[in-house]
């Protein structure tokens, strides 16, 4: 992270402008064991309480750890029933990052926040059919697989 | 922009910051090797 990620300047750019960065060594107490930390690096976007929202474990490219701070930003909104910040952030993530390991995630928020906007369930059957004609075999395809029936 | 990131290295800092800019935090665990 710290040889090709962190010096990119996208991703310094994206970070100075949306979130606030804080780094603590592995082993640190309490927070190593607070966070029951195992491995490295471990990434967690937390809400201004420090509250957890999202977790990764693992190198992320540039343009990979973009999206991934973006559906982090996207889940405090999720989990706070805040869906129009939530959807505003799922638009940028699928405009921007649309090949992204983190939009097939995101393709499914979208649905359920729009679901959880409107009542109405065709944005989850809509979600299903995207992920479905998208990434066949993927993840949160099957996730979504009862969906098709709505 | 700088030409860095700026980190934050105490978790309370981190969540003064966040509360007043109305920012989340992205909390790395890293291993200087």
């Amino acid at each position: 992270m710290d040889a090709v990620t962190y010096p990119d300047d996208r991703v310094i750019s994206f970070i100075d402008e949306n979130i606030i960065p804080l780094r603590v060594r592995f082993g640190v107490k309490p927070l190593t064991d607070d966070f029951n930390v195992k491995w490295t690096p471990t990434l967690i976007t937390l809400d201004p309480e420090g509250v957890e929202h999202h977790r990764t474990v693992g190198f992320f490219a540039p343009e990979e750890l973009i999206p991934s701070m973006l559906l982090g930003i996207t889940k405090v909104f999720f989990d706070t029933n805040r869906f129009d910040d939530a959807l505003m952030n799922l638009d940028k993530l699928l405009k921007g990052y649309p090949e992204s390991d983190s939009a097939p995630e995101a393709i499914y928020l979208r649905g359920v926040s729009l679901y959880k906007n409107t009542d109405d369930p065709k944005p989850l059957k809509e979600a299903y059919e995207k992920l479905r004609d998208k990434y066949p075999a993927g993840e949160w395809t099957k996730r979504a697989y009862p969906y098709r029936l709505l | 922009m700088g030409d860095q990131i700026k980190w934050e290295t105490e978790m309370a800092a981190a969540l003064d910051r966040a509360r007043t800019e109305n920012k989340n935090i992205l909390l790395d665990f890293f291993n200087p090797g």
